[in-house]
C-alpha cells in the first residue's frame, strides 16, 4: 500500500495528502457555488443556478422529512455545505491518484532510509474523506453542533432525555450519545476508504482490470452520493432528536 | 495511514470557513433569490385571482345591465303599443264627431237655406199682389182704360 507524507512542522503532524485534498475540496466546493450564483435572475435562471437550486431543494426536502416544515430554514444552508463538501470530497480521491517513488530520504516528511530503499510509493492525493481524522472533524462539528442546540432550543427535554425512560437508563443513553458521532465518522470514513483500497487493488491488475476500475469509479460515484446524502440526513435527524422538541412535530 | 489530530483540527477550519464563505457568498444570495421568486409568483397569483374575480363581477354587471335594457326596450314596446291604440282610437272618435258635426251643418244649412227662400218668396209675391192691386185700384173708375190696362198687363205678360 501507500504510505502518506507526513509533514513535521515543530509539534504538529502534518499529513499533507489530507491536507490537501481538503484545501482543494473547499475551494472546488466553493468555486461550484460560486460559479452557479453568479448571475441570479428571478426569472431567467441560468442552468448552473438551475442545478443548484435542484440541490437546495432536494436538501431542503431532506431535512423536512427530518423536522417540521418551519423549522428547516435555519439548518438549509449547513445541510448545503455539508452534502456538497462532503459530496465532492468523496468524488475527488476517485479519478486519479498521485503517487511518487521517493529516491532519497526527507525526514521532515517522514521518509526514512529504509522506505527509500524499499521502493515505497508516497500517495499525495486521496479524498479527505477517506482519512478518519477529517471524518472525525466533521462528525465533531456535527456533534457540537447538535448538543449546542439542544441545550440552547431545548434545554429541559435535551437534558431529561439522558435520563430517559428511567434514570438508570443514563449509561446507556450516553453511550447512545456517543455512538451517534463516532458511527457518522467511521461509515464515511470506511467507505469511502474501502472504495479507494479498492481501487488501488485493481490498478495493480494493470490492464486486466479496466472494466472493474470503470464498474468501480461509477459504483463509487454512486457509493460517494449516498454516503453525502446519509451523512447529512442523520445530521439533520440528529438535530431534530436533540433540539426539536416531540410537541412540535404535532403540528 | 494513522489518527492525525491536526487533519481533525484543519478539517474543522477548513468546514467552518467554508460554510462561513458559501452561507455569506453563495448560499445567502440564492435564498434570496429564490425567496424573491416565491413572492413573485405568489404575487402573479394573486393578481390572476383579483383580476378574475374584477372579470367576474364585471361580467354580473353586464348581465344585469342586458337584463335592465331588455326589460326597458319591453316596456318601451309595450308602452308604444298602448299609446298607438288610444290614439288610433281618438282618431277614429274624432273623425266620427267631425263627420256628425259636419252633417248637422249641412242640415241646418239646408234648413236656414230653404226658410230664407220661403221668406223671399213670400215677400216677393205680398209685392207683386200689392202692385198688382194697386194698378187695379188706379185703373178701376174707368172701364175702357181699365180693360185696356188688364189686355196691357196680360200683354206684358204674355210676352214676358
Amino acid at each position: 500500500m501507500h504510505e502518506f507524507p507526513i509533514w513535521q512542522l515543530g509539534p504538529l503532524d502534518i499529513e499533507i495528502a489530507s491536507f490537501i485534498a481538503i484545501t482543494i475540496s473547499a475551494l472546488v466546493t466553493f468555486l461550484v457555488a460560486r460559479l452557479a450564483v453568479a448571475n441570479l435572475s428571478v426569472d431567467n435562471p441560468s442552468k448552473m443556478q438551475n442545478f443548484l437550486e435542484w440541490v437546495v431543494d432536494f436538501v431542503h426536502n431532506l431535512i423536512s422529512s427530518a423536522m417540521p416544515l418551519k423549522r428547516v430554514k435555519p439548518f438549509l444552508s449547513l445541510g448545503m455545505t455539508l452534502i456538497m463538501f462532503i459530496f465532492i470530497s468523496n468524488l475527488l480521491g476517485l479519478p486519479f491518484g498521485i503517487v511518487t517513488v521517493p529516491h532519497h530520504e526527507m525526514l521532515w516528511l517522514g521518509i526514512t532510509e529504509e522506505m527509500v530503499k524499499e521502493h515505497v510509493e508516497i500517495a499525495w492525493w486521496k479524498s479527505p474523506t477517506a482519512d478518519i481524522s477529517v471524518t472525525a472533524g466533521l462528525a465533531l462539528i456535527v456533534f457540537v453542533i447538535v448538543h449546542y442546540l439542544g441545550l440552547k432550543l431545548n434545554n429541559k427535554h435535551y437534558l431529561k432525555h439522558y435520563f430517559h425512560p428511567y434514570p438508570i437508563f443514563f449509561p446507556v443513553n450516553i453511550i447512545e450519545t456517543i455512538s451517534k458521532p463516532v458511527t457518522l465518522a467511521l461509515r464515511l470514513f470506511a467507505n469511502i476508504y474501502a472504495g479507494e483500497v479498492l481501487i488501488a487493488t485493481i490498478l495493480m491488475l494493470k490492464w486486466v482490470g479496466i472494466p472493474f476500475l470503470i464498474a468501480w469509479q461509477g459504483f463509487s460515484i454512486f457509493v460517494g452520493g449516498i454516503q453525502a446524502f446519509l451523512f447529512t440526513m442523520l445530521t439533520m435527524v440528529y438535530i431534530s432528536q436533540a433540539a426539536i422538541h416531540d410537541e412540535d412535530d404535532h403540528h | 495511514m494513522g489518527w492525525h489530530w491536526e487533519s481533525t483540527v484543519y478539517a474543522i477550519i477548513a468546514f467552518g470557513i467554508l460554510y462561513w464563505l458559501l452561507s455569506k457568498y453563495a448560499f445567502g444570495p440564492l435564498f434570496a433569490i429564490m425567496e424573491k421568486r416565491r413572492e413573485l409568483i405568489l404575487e402573479q397569483m394573486n393578481t390572476a385571482e383579483s383580476s378574475r374575480k374584477a372579470a367576474e363581477q364585471q361580467m354580473e354587471e353586464q348581465k344585469a345591465a342586458l337584463q335592465q335594457a331588455r326589460k326597458e326596450a319591453y316596456d318601451i314596446i309595450e308602452q308604444a303599443r298602448t299609446t298607438s291604440s288610444k290614439q288610433a282610437d281618438e282618431i277614429v272618435q274624432s273623425a266620427k264627431s267631425e263627420a256628425t258635426r259636419l252633417k248637422d251643418d249641412a242640415l241646418k244649412d239646408i234648413e236656414s237655406e230653404k226658410n230664407k227662400a220661403i221668406a223671399a218668396l213670400r215677400t216677393e209675391v205680398g209685392g207683386i199682389s200689392v202692385k198688382i192691386a194697386s194698378k187695379i185700384m188706379e185703373k178701376q173708375v174707368d172701364e175702357k182704360s181699365q180693360e185696356q190696362l188688364v189686355d196691357q198687363y196680360l200683354k206684358e205678360v204674355g210676352s214676358k
